[in-house]
């Protein structure tokens, strides 16, 4: 943790000065020269270095000593400490200008190591180009008596990985070869292992290694993932380094020499890292498939046995993925069945693993790596996208920007609606997944333990109880089901209504605005009239169906409403077609002001699309019957003396409210004294003693000031009816609802309404 | 390959701190050169470690643990890794890093430690190498201790990186060649 002296000493660093700076830095260079630099000088390098790494700016050293401590880094007189110090205060400064260093001169390999981490650092190709020359000279050729390869081949894998172009072809073969060797020489060591048996108790008596299991022949092309002997020597650690830098080396250079390698038994000592080799082991096969498609028909004969042995044993869960990887990459090559290998992965391992948040993240990488997969409809892969959620669920924070990407591969005409209210009862899910676990880690006498005839009296009671089992079920589907939704999972949410508290529902229901947000927009590109339909149709039913945490309903509130804009911009002619749904709606004074946000984007829409140029289908009766229904709820809300059961509700509503009903009133002109006298009451509706307790003076002038206007326009019905009749090419609307409709107000207003000033005095 | 170590602390409601960080060289040509290319080296790991604090502190939420623990064990007690909380996430091209980037990051009481892997990487022998590097640095810089060696001793962490992730290069160390390591760097790590 940061500690008082952490803190004291950092920001001691950050405020030396530089004069203070400079004789410090006089002192240490002193204490350098001298003949053997002691505790002193460690302590002086050290404090130098956290002066030099404690500001962003980059602090000035003298030139001279910035040499001298390249110089002290190359000498092999120098300590070990010191050098790293050295090492450490240059890489800080970096890029530096003053550097003199150059690995050419250097035979110890250790150094050179330490004296490449400076050179890489400074970001100039011409370096790295330089380090991979001297670090593959000294692999060629034999070094001095000593000397280790084992310190070059990190820094050989960090300048192919910074500048893959550093090396020739030549130097590329050489290196290749040198790797193979390496790989190839441990195997020899392998007769005399020992059994691991010691180590620990293995829980399982089945070990799987089918690497060397599988048919002498196969084995013998592919390389052993560890090797153990009673004492390692540099050429165990070189085979470790080989291997461990070989994937990179594949995916930079091929390499035809290490094709060719010979295996050996693959020996449990640490599980994990026997897990990471497995894992490691068959991303190579794959990158050599790839080079070589020679190796294919062994490599998937190899990896379905292994398969086999592993699909059972959720510890090796990892593992499959890039097993599966490698199948789609190659299987068709091979002409080789999969699917099983796919189902299993897709159906089996989210529901299983979903609360592994390294197996989580992967999976998912899984799917955007393969993203093509998802647009085949019927296949396994975008049937599940049930399961995929569930890792979503479990784990919001981590992998929200994952699933943001993803979304759009899984959303289709046939997927859209189901992901629609997948998305709304997300976090229903989560608290679902929750119970599940707490459901599976019970003892089975508890677990039959509710009666069937009453009523769950927890949680956890009800996920076996009949009542509610199948709506369990439903929501923890593995698979897309359109079909089968029950009827209703209400019930459900109120029972999980207990666990709407917990942080991990509480993250997950931060991440729905989101994906709602982009849900619509995606949907918006290829929907039809059918599915905009629909889409409305379930956006205000469901707005009384969410899970039950008000921050969540809100922002739900406010993305639904914009989006239900969107949509009637998009087919304007659904405002007649579903006017039922939507009188039903608007007329609800409730809603109102429990979806203020639904309820304001709503009656704009009628007021801005309900009319004959957008569907022929319009009639007057339909335009009367919209006005009286919106008419009594602003009459209910605007009452002079409001009941305690008079719901009080955002201006914003008020406003929107009187603006649609003078507009329709503008397409059906038998409604305009009835809008004219309603607009005229509302001078005193915001002069009322009871309304201004409860709005504020900016709020209720406002409405005063548009209630005008709109009375205004209403003066010249031809004016105003051009004026709300907008043309029918514009259906993309991109701003607030009343932003264009205040300009043309002011506008006729002024017309109406000579300026002050203008009139005779 | 690793691209970069971090030792943080994460705060809580105090703003998350850079303890130690390490990158492992700089890809050429990859934007400003001078005193720039430094600051926004800087820059790049703060926004690591800033992610992983929010990350870390959102996962003990969820796991209903107090997301600053104040009580420093004793030095001399073990301190468990196995049910230690970690993470994975992506950090998106341009955001801070010119390529895409995975972070893997283990939290060990007020601390946490992360590894920026290119894409692609082994991320399970990326977690193992956390988990060696870590119970390693708490041991070596006295992280649980009351002093400031993880900002005075880079020497030290600089060792230990050196041997389990030399130039960022992850190493598929079985146990023997871990004590190997181990008894190179004279450390005695319980087991």
């Amino acid at each position: 943790m940061f500690t008082a002296a952490a803190e004291s000493f950092l920001r001691q660093a950050r405020e030396i000065q530089e004069e203070e700076l400079r004789r410090f830095t006089a002192r240490v260079s002193a204490l350098l020269q001298g003949p053997e630099a002691g505790p002193e000088a460690v302590d002086g390098l050290q404090r130098l270095h956290l002066s030099v790494a404690a500001t962003k700016y980059p602090r000035k050293l003298d030139g001279k000593f910035v040499e001298q401590l390249q110089t002290v880094l190359c000498s092999p007189k120098s300590p070990e400490q010191i050098q790293v110090l050295c090492a450490a205060i240059l890489r800080e400064m970096s890029p530096c200008n003053d550097l003199v260093l150059s690995c050419d001169e250097i035979q110890d390999t250790k150094l050179l190591s330490l004296v490449s981490s400076v050179l890489l650092a400074q970001g100039s190709r011409g370096e790295v180009a330089a380090v991979g020359q001297r670090v593959v000279q000294g692999l060629e050729r034999r070094l001095p008596e000593g000397q280790s390869a084992r310190f070059l081949l990190p820094v050989l894998a960090n300048v192919i990985s910074l500048s893959p172009g550093s090396l020739t072809e030549e130097q590329t073969n050489v290196v290749s070869k040198k790797l193979a060797d390496w790989l190839r020489y441990a195997s020899i060591q392998q007769g005399m292992a020992q059994p691991s048996g010691g180590f620990f108790s293995s829980p399982r008596t089945k070990q799987p290694a089918p690497i060397t299991e599988v048919d002498g022949a196969v084995a013998t092309d592919f390389f052993t993932v560890l090797s153990v002997a009673q004492h390692y020597t540099q050429d165990q650690w070189l085979n470790v380094q080989a291997f461990s830098m070989l994937r990179n080396w594949l995916l930079c250079y091929g390499g035809k020499e290490l094709d060719t390698l010979n295996p050996g038994p693959l020996k449990k000592e640490d599980g994990d890292l026997q897990k990471a080799c497995l894992i490691e082991a068959v991303t190579i096969m794959d990158i050599i498939c790839k080079q070589d498609s020679s190796y294919v028909c062994r490599a998937v004969s190899c990896l379905k046995i292994l398969h086999s042995r592993i699909c059972g044993d959720a510890t090796y869960a990892r593992a499959l993925l890039p097993i599966a990887q490698f199948f789609l990459n190659h299987s068709k090559q091979a002409a080789v069945d999969s699917d099983a290998i796919y189902k299993h992965l897709f159906s089996d391992i989210p529901a299983l693993l979903f609360h592994n948040p390294s197996l989580a993240f992967e999976f998912v990488q899984f799917c955007k790596d393969n993203s093509q997969l998802f647009t085949d409809a019927s296949s396994i892969f975008r049937q599940s996208f049930p399961n995929l959620f569930k890792f979503l669920a479990w784990n919001s924070p981590a992998l929200i920007s994952e699933f943001v990407d993803l979304l759009p591969f899984l959303l289709d005409p046939g997927t859209a609606i189901e992901i629609f209210h997948l998305l709304l009862d997300l976090p229903c899910l989560t608290a679902a997944l929750d119970i599940q676990l707490r459901a599976a880690a019970l003892p089975a006498s508890e677990k039959a333990g509710a009666d069937p005839a009453g009523k769950p009296a927890t949680c956890l009671e009800a996920f076996h109880h009949p009542l509610y089992r199948s709506m369990f079920q439903y929501l923890l589907r593995s698979r897309a089901a359109p079909e089968d939704a029950p009827d209703s999972l209400v019930p459900l949410r109120q029972l999980l209504g207990s666990l709407a508290g917990s942080p991990r529902v509480v993250q997950c229901a931060e991440t729905v605005p989101v994906l709602l947000e982009l849900f619509f927009r995606v949907v918006a590109e290829f929907a039809d009239g059918s599915l905009i339909n629909q889409l409305v149709v379930l956006l205000l039913q469901r707005s009384d169906q969410l899970y039950e945490i008000p921050a969540f309903k809100e922002d739900v509130y406010r993305v639904l409403g914009s989006n239900l804009a969107m949509l009637c911009g998009l087919r304007p002619a659904l405002v007649v077609e579903l006017s039922t749904e939507i009188l039903e709606f608007s007329g609800a004074v409730s809603n109102i002001q429990s979806k203020e946000a639904i309820f304001t984007h709503m009656a704009w829409a009628v007021g801005e699309f309900l009319s004959v140029s957008h569907d022929k289908r319009c009639t007057v009766e339909q335009i009367t019957r919209f006005f009286e229904t919106l008419e009594a709820v602003l009459f209910e809300i605007t009452q002079l003396r409001p009941q305690a059961s008079t719901p009080s509700c955002a201006p914003r509503a008020i406003s929107v409210l009187m603006a649609t009903l003078t507009k329709l009133a503008a397409r059906s002109q038998d409604l305009i004294p009835r809008v004219s006298m309603f607009l005229s009451k509302m001078r005193t509706f915001v002069q009322s003693p009871a309304v201004t307790s409860v709005y504020c003076e900016e709020d209720l002038e406002e409405i005063l000031i548009r209630a005008t206007e709109l009375m205004n326009l209403l003066k010249m019905p031809s004016v105003a009816q051009f004026v709300f009749t907008p043309p029918v090419a514009s259906t993309r609307f991109q701003k607030e609802v009343n932003d264009s409709l205040p300009l043309a107000l002011r506008m006729v207003t002024q017309l109406l309404e000579p300026a002050a000033g203008s009139m005779p005095v | 390959m690793v691209r970069a170590f971090v030792l943080l602390a994460p705060g809580g409601p105090a703003p998350c701190r850079v303890l130690y960080a390490r990158t492992f060289g700089t890809p050429p040509g990859a934007g400003p050169g001078g005193p720039r290319q430094r600051l926004r080296r800087k820059e790049q790991l703060l926004v690591v470690a800033r992610q992983v604090a929010s990350q870390c502190q959102l996962l003990q939420a969820s796991l209903g643990r107090p997301s600053s623990p104040q009580l420093p064990q004793l030095p001399d007690e073990p301190v468990s890794l196995q049910d230690a909380p970690g993470g994975v996430f992506q950090m998106s091209p341009g955001d801070p890093f010119p390529e895409r980037v995975t972070v893997v990051w283990l939290s060990v009481l007020a601390l946490a430690f992360a590894l920026v892997c290119e894409p692609q990487e082994n991320l399970s022998l990326a977690e193992i190498t956390l988990r060696r590097l870590a119970p390693r640095l708490l041991l070596s810089l006295r992280l649980l201790g009351p002093g400031a060696d993880v900002l005075l001793r880079p020497d030290a962490a600089d060792g230990l990186l050196d041997r389990l992730l030399p130039h960022g290069q992850m190493l598929f160390l079985n146990e023997r060649f871990l004590q190997a390591v181990d008894r190179e760097l004279g450390l005695k790590v319980s087991r």
